[in-house]
């Protein structure tokens, strides 16, 4: 089935139609455990979401996601991937205008 | 909101700044915590709220305004933007002769550390299972120095630049050899360090110095030589909140100025009376000076807007300060496809077969 | 890439002979003049008469990590 380097593994203990699961996501960090809790507690369907780095010293993070109504997490963690992607794509778009309208200071720094 | 209208402090916009405490740090914009209240994630009000400004740009570093996002994914960017964005520098250094005061060790240390100009789109990361060093993914470049007497004797100096050769080993020392294809590749801009005056070691006549450098690619959580900024570092925009119940006395009003940044408060040349000067709040460099004087007490509130973000990224290395940002925006954006793509594994995992998921023990 | 091009050397250090027919060369500690000085003769400089002598440096190739 997969293989052993898993980016991510469900943990035991997740009900089997997974409303309540936690995730192990390797070789992630408050990076991507933050922003990901932070977009998945936007989601109304979502009854608990939260993350911790269990140690310092391994390369992972576990992610708590509970559902209302027996939805799964499943789901609520990749619709918050892509509105997290929607996100990065907003921000680089006003970006990208703000740089090219050039309404901003220029100066000299010397190094 | 009774208080907010009172005093101009909203818990939902602003973070207290107390005098020895803050307040209302967490935020609380999601559903179910205002009842009656839709706070659900929608990109429409999301784009409309968003704003990015920037506000500064120099050839060095840049200061943007980023506006309308959560904590979580300000300092996501801040982040990755230290930790993430890959660059090259010297990872191995082979030494045939070192005979400087320097040792080997500490001289391949700095040469580690010195910036370099290349563009790590034009390199591969090296696999950490295989060490094999390939023409695309590992630089080369030689230095070699070797400090003599100048002849003739410069006289009536002391100054070792004009007796010796050498006498300095600077960054611009280091020669790129290239490798198969690089020669091609990178001919347009020949990997050289970013600043050639870096003195990697002095050298006394006799002494020399010969090693051949291997640059790799790599991020900031590997090394801190990878790092692509000098700093990278965000604060909360000031917000200066003062009670129209309780205006300042005219007659303590430059008191009150002095307690804050230059320029922030206003005093009417005429009645006296106090004001923000809104453009000039972000450089308040919130003392909480105002707060030690009993006079002023619930005069003002001092606190921070939420959501308005003001970074100030300083670039070392290849990266021009306004490239940092689409930089790190690219890494969380590679980031999110490849948890997708696992999420989805997983999810082909529990909905065909036997549903049964692999769990990990915990 | 070029790892072992100069003679003798070997990387990962162990495994280094002596030549054993090339007689060592010493720098004077006083005066830095070079002395070439066999087994068993007195150590001592033929320029200054100076009795401490350094050892040159390897030329064999050394690798470090830049970290």
């Amino acid at each position: 089935m997969a293989e052993s380097t898993q980016k991510i593994k469900i943990m035991k203990g997740a009900t089997p139609d997974l409303s309540a699961a936690t995730y192990q996501i390797f070789d992630e960090s408050h990076t991507m455990g933050n922003a990901l809790r932070w977009m998945i507690m936007k989601n109304p369907k979502v009854e608990f979401c939260g993350y911790s780095v269990p140690h310092p010293s391994e390369n992972l993070i576990q992610l708590r996601i509970q559902m209302y109504d027996g939805l799964s997490s499943l789901d609520a963690l990749l619709e918050a991937l892509s509105n997290l992607d929607d996100v990065c794509n907003s921000v680089e778009d006003k970006y990208r205008a703000s740089l090219t309208d050039g309404r901003y200071e220029r100066w000299e720094e010397k190094s | 909101m009774a208080s907010a209208s009172t005093n101009g402090f909203d818990p939902r916009k602003h973070v207290g700044v107390n005098a020895e405490r803050m307040s209302h740090v967490s935020s609380t914009d999601f559903p179910g915590h205002y009842p009656g209240e839709d706070h659900s994630w929608n990109l429409a009000k999301f784009q409309e709220k968003l704003s990015v400004n920037i506000e500064r740009l120099s050839n060095r570093s840049i200061d943007l305004d980023l506006v309308g996002v959560d904590a979580s994914i300000a300092n996501a960017f801040r982040r990755i933007l230290i930790a993430e964005v890959p660059t090259v520098a010297i990872e191995r250094a082979y030494v045939w002769d070192n005979t400087s005061v320097i040792v080997d060790e500490v001289l391949a240390h700095r040469i580690g550390l010195v910036p370099l100009n290349v563009d790590p789109a034009l390199l591969d990361l090296k696999d950490p299972q295989n060490d094999q060093a390939t023409d695309r993914n590992t630089l080369v470049f030689r230095l070699r120095a070797a400090c003599e007497r100048r002849k003739p004797a410069p006289k009536d100096t002391t100054d070792p630049r004009k007796l010796y050769t050498n006498s300095e080993v600077l960054s611009s020392q280091m020669e790129w050899v290239p490798q198969g294809e690089q020669a091609t590749v990178m001919a347009t801009n020949p990997p050289v360090p970013t600043n050639s005056n870096i003195v990697l070691a002095k050298l006394r006549p006799g002494q020399e110095i010969d090693m051949e450098l291997h640059a790799v690619k790599s991020v900031g959580k590997d090394h801190a030589k990878f790092c692509p900024v000098a700093t990278a570092s965000y604060r909360l925009l000031p917000e200066i909140i003062l009670n129209p119940q309780k205006p300042v006395p005219p007659h303590l009003a430059e008191k009150f100025q002095k307690c804050f940044s230059p320029g922030v408060i206003r005093i009417h040349p005429r009645t006296k009376e106090v004001s923000v000067d809104k453009q000039k709040a972000r450089f308040e460099s919130m003392s909480r000076e105002v707060y030690r004087h009993p006079e002023f007490e619930g005069c003002v509130q001092l606190a921070r807007v939420r959501d308005h973000f003001l970074f100030n990224i300083e670039s070392e290395g290849f990266y021009p300060p306004e490239r940092l940002l689409l930089e790190a925006i690219l890494v969380m954006r590679t980031k999110t496809v490849a948890l997708r793509r696992a999420a989805e594994a997983l999810l082909n995992d529990t909905r065909g077969g036997t549903g049964d998921v692999e769990m990990a023990e915990g | 890439m070029n790892q072992q091009s100069h003679p003798g050397a070997s990387v990962g250090g162990g495994g280094f002979v002596p030549n054993p027919r090339q007689e060592m060369e010493y720098i004077c500690a006083d005066c830095g003049a070079k002395n070439e000085i066999k087994s068993r003769e007195p150590i001592r400089c033929r320029e200054c008469g100076h009795r401490i002598m350094y050892k040159k440096r390897t030329k064999r190739m050394v690798q470090f990590e830049a970290r």
